[in-house]
């Protein structure tokens, strides 16, 4: 807006001497067209009213305006780097964009992000940087996914999520992962499906095989009593012929567990498993079991899961019993067992049983009693049931929780074999009865 | 009568949803979370009885002198000299409460959207829209708001239902783990909200259907309560313990929303009906203040007023208070006890004297006091 006089004034006296000659052509009743003009005089006020009103002074075009998909923190000696990727409008047309940084745009195709980085002494220092070196004004209303680095996260990330939970623009539901690695490294691969990395990160994470945390849930859990977070880890995956970055793509593996804001460890892809079940995330899971009466394999998949934690203080020793409820179908039978031999299932579902629980343990044993983080919730559940000897007990829950006696006490339902009975690939004969 | 326009007690009902509600969803959910954490949704509930005792009194006293507004009814009942007093008592705190009102959603509307935007800009095109509003009296503020509360309804339940799939009922757990105490220190702030209906002093004398008064008035502190209640639950599920820590938690439930990876960004949607809901409020308080100062000047007519009480309201609205964390305390530590004072034991005090002098005339031992 150009103008910038005080446009309220103008309105009022404006508004006041329309009144005026309005209420004058109605009390003089031989002036007919007097009214008729002021009404169209007010409707031309209004048409133009229309044109300033437009946002103001933060009127922006969408040709200035910059589209962060998603955002990488980093550490670099002792300072912050961030990292932005950056969506290419490729309604623009491909020749203009010769801005292209760290994606390393050649030839005719333009990619559809690149990368772009700043270094600073905190995000909002190295942003007001990054801004320097943009020729739009950054956007950060549509940015999905949040990265951090390794190595930041192992020095403590709460003084950099409050920025992204204060910017207006930014928002609750972010996708926030830590990259093994460089986060700036994730954010450059460009994988051949998607628009962008940033967007397979979210749409992995939302599939539900490893967790799901946004913005939101990670300050719920920083806040929390239980005093520990944990975030999906990803990382890069290079093409398996052996071929240039663009053929990269990325994948969530296993969990990075936070203790306050500090990243302690990090828990590979299978125990994840685990501690989704204890915090009752499960959506998805393919299990594959080894029958112990025959040769070969069954795998399983999961259709439906609900699991719930009841904690038990007795005599003062805590102890939390995970109640688990699985419903799986079969999809491969490698096996010369009969699908429809209800024996046959019941001995399925005890070793599908077995396996699970047996998961849960060993997630337990290496994040609560190695780690000693309380990313399961228990804290959670022992205040809600327990409120009177949660208040005396809360300062010493770190002592508390490696000790709580956690039990797992699973049930696992096998409802359909699939579309076929036994192995449709096995001579009848073999098929055991 | 200086106001000629007449409404239905409905659509007073209708116009005092918004006057309480376009402001209390944004401030309400952070200030009971602060005081009463897990118990947020008890806190509206225990407040809303001083919305149902400032109905009360409004009603008794406008029977009692039944073409009167509570400017000019004080005259009779303390006198002339107290009368004009707490007339200009009044008038201030509606001069204090309008601004008030008008500065948050100025704060709201800079800090969130329109961060560059000179203040002055935001609150005066608000303000233009309400003048032109309260000159049309209260019959067009009725129409108004029967416009656009059906639309604040919808869009509210639209809301409440697309943020399902990510609430947590368990959040609320355990509930009164402390007592009733921090439920209670959390219905402090909504007082506030609830002593505004002692607004509907202003509007009774110019309804078509009296007897409905109480009824329409009870029925909105209902309406007002249970929104309050709804917006604190679910803003409780989704954010939990870090409710608190927000500024506004209802915007940032409100775009949190995700449905199937399209239906997001919805937060400008229901900021067209907030601002809506906000031009509602600005406007009752305005034509209040404007009506309330004819009367209190025995002027025949109020529409000269509007203007230059228009410009006193931006001004004064950006003169005090630089920033939005004093804002902040003066509404949670100042505006509740002034509220209190003067929307509901005021016209207590009044409500007792009438009574009284009422009784004595009657008795026959008819003592004029000065």
């Amino acid at each position: 807006m150009s103008e910038k006089g005080s446009p309220q004034a103008i309105l009022t006296s404006f508004l006041t001497c329309i009144s005026r000659i309005r209420k004058r052509g109605a009390r003089e009743m031989n002036f007919p067209g007097l009214q008729k003009m002021s009404r169209m005089l007010l409707l031309l006020f209004l048409c133009t009213s229309v044109l300033p009103i437009a946002g103001c002074w933060d009127r922006k075009e969408i040709n200035d305006v910059l589209l962060v998909s998603a955002v990488g923190i980093d550490k670099k000696n002792d300072k912050i780097e961030i990292s932005i990727q950056i969506v290419v409008p490729k309604a623009t047309g491909g020749g203009q964009q010769s801005i292209s940084g760290g994606g390393g745009g050649g030839g005719g195709g333009v990619n559809p992000t690149f990368v772009n980085s700043a270094t600073g002494i905190t995000i909002a220092d190295a942003i007001a940087k990054l801004q320097e070196q943009i020729s739009r004004k950054i956007f950060w209303g549509q940015m999905k996914v949040l990265i951090f680095g390794e190595e930041l996260a192992k020095e403590g990330i709460r003084e950099h999520v409050d920025y992204l939970a204060r910017h207006p623009q930014s928002r609750l539901r972010l996708h926030v992962f830590v990259s093994k690695g460089k986060a700036a490294d994730i954010l450059e691969v460009l994988p051949p499906l998607e628009k962008s990395s940033a967007e397979s990160a979210r749409e992995l994470a939302l599939s539900q095989f490893g967790l799901n945390k946004t913005m939101k849930e990670l300050l719920q859990m920083l806040k929390g009593e239980a005093g520990a977070a944990a975030l999906p880890r990803i990382e890069e995956v290079p093409p398996t012929t052996g071929g240039e970055k663009d053929h990269t793509t990325v994948r969530l593996n296993g969990t990075a567990v936070f203790k306050k804001d500090k990243m302690v460890g990090y828990v590979n892809d299978e125990l994840t498993r685990g501690i989704l079940w204890l915090r009752n995330e499960i959506k998805r899971a393919t299990v594959t079991i080894e029958p112990s009466e025959t040769k070969g394999r069954v795998s399983l998949e999961l259709i439906r899961a609900k699991t719930e934690l009841i904690p038990q203080i007795e005599h003062g020793t805590w102890k939390m019993t995970l109640k688990a409820v699985a419903e799986d179908d079969v999809v491969q039978n490698a096996t010369n067992l009969d699908m429809l031999n209800p024996s046959v299932l019941k001995m399925l579902q005890k070793e599908a049983k077995k396996d699970l629980e047996n998961r849960v343990y060993l997630a337990l044993k290496k994040v609560q009693k190695g780690m000693k983080a309380d990313i399961f919730g228990f804290a959670e559940a022992f205040h809600r049931k327990y409120p009177k000897q949660w208040a005396a007990a809360k300062d010493r829950w770190d002592q508390i929780f490696p000790n709580v006696e956690v039990k797992v006490d699973a049930t696992v339902y096998i409802h359909r074999p699939g579309v076929s009975t036994e192995s449709p690939a096995l001579p009848k004969n073999e098929v055991q009865q | 009568m200086i106001e000629k326009g007449k409404i239905s007690a409905s659509q007073m009902g209708i116009m005092m949803y918004p006057t309480i509600v376009a402001t209390a969803i944004l401030w309400v959910p952070e200030a009971t979370a602060t005081r009463a954490g897990r118990d947020m949704w008890i806190s509206p509930i225990l407040a809303s009885l001083t919305g149902f005792l400032s109905v009360y009194l409004a009603v008794r006293l406008h029977r009692l002198y039944p073409k009167e507004t509570i400017i000019q009814y004080s005259e009779h009942i303390v006198g002339r000299i107290l009368g004009k007093g707490i007339g200009f008592v009044y008038l201030l705190f509606f001069l204090q409460l309008d601004w008030s009102i008008l500065r948050e959603y100025g704060e709201l509307m800079v800090g969130q959207f329109l961060p560059r935007t000179p203040m002055f800009v935001v609150l005066g095109s608000m303000l233009l829209v309400c003048a032109a509003a309260v000159r049309g009296g209260v019959e067009v503020l009725g129409r108004a708001a029967q416009y656009f509360v059906p639309l604040f309804i919808l869009v509210f339940g639209m809301i409440s239902l697309m943020l399902f799939p990510d609430l947590k009922p368990v959040n609320m757990l355990p509930v009164m783990e402390k007592g009733i105490l921090p439920a209670i220190k959390g219905a402090v702030e909504p007082l506030k909200w609830f002593g505004e209906f002692i607004v509907i002093s202003f509007m009774l004398p110019f309804l078509t259907d009296r007897e409905r008064g109480m009824t329409w008035g009870m029925i909105t502190v209902i309406a007002t309560m249970l929104t309050m209640v709804v917006i604190n639950l679910l803003v409780l599920w989704l954010f939990g313990e870090i409710t608190a820590s927000l500024t506004y938690p209802y915007v940032e439930a409100v775009r949190y929303i995700s449905i199937a990876d399209f239906l997001e960004h919805i937060e400008s949607l229901v900021m067209a009906i907030w601002v809506a809901g906000t031009f509602i409020k600005i406007g009752v308080l305005y034509y209040v203040l404007v009506l309330g100062t004819a009367q209190w000047l025995n002027l025949s007519d109020y529409r000269p007023l509007v203007y230059p009480i228009g410009m006193l309201l931006v001004i004064t609205c950006m003169w005090p208070r630089p920033n939005l964390a004093e804002l902040a305390i003066y509404l949670k530590y100042i505006a509740p006890v002034i509220g209190i004072i003067i929307q509901t034991l005021l016209p207590f005090l009044l409500l007792m004297i009438a009574l009284i002098r009422k009784r004595v005339t009657n008795g026959g031992k008819a003592v004029q006091e000065g």
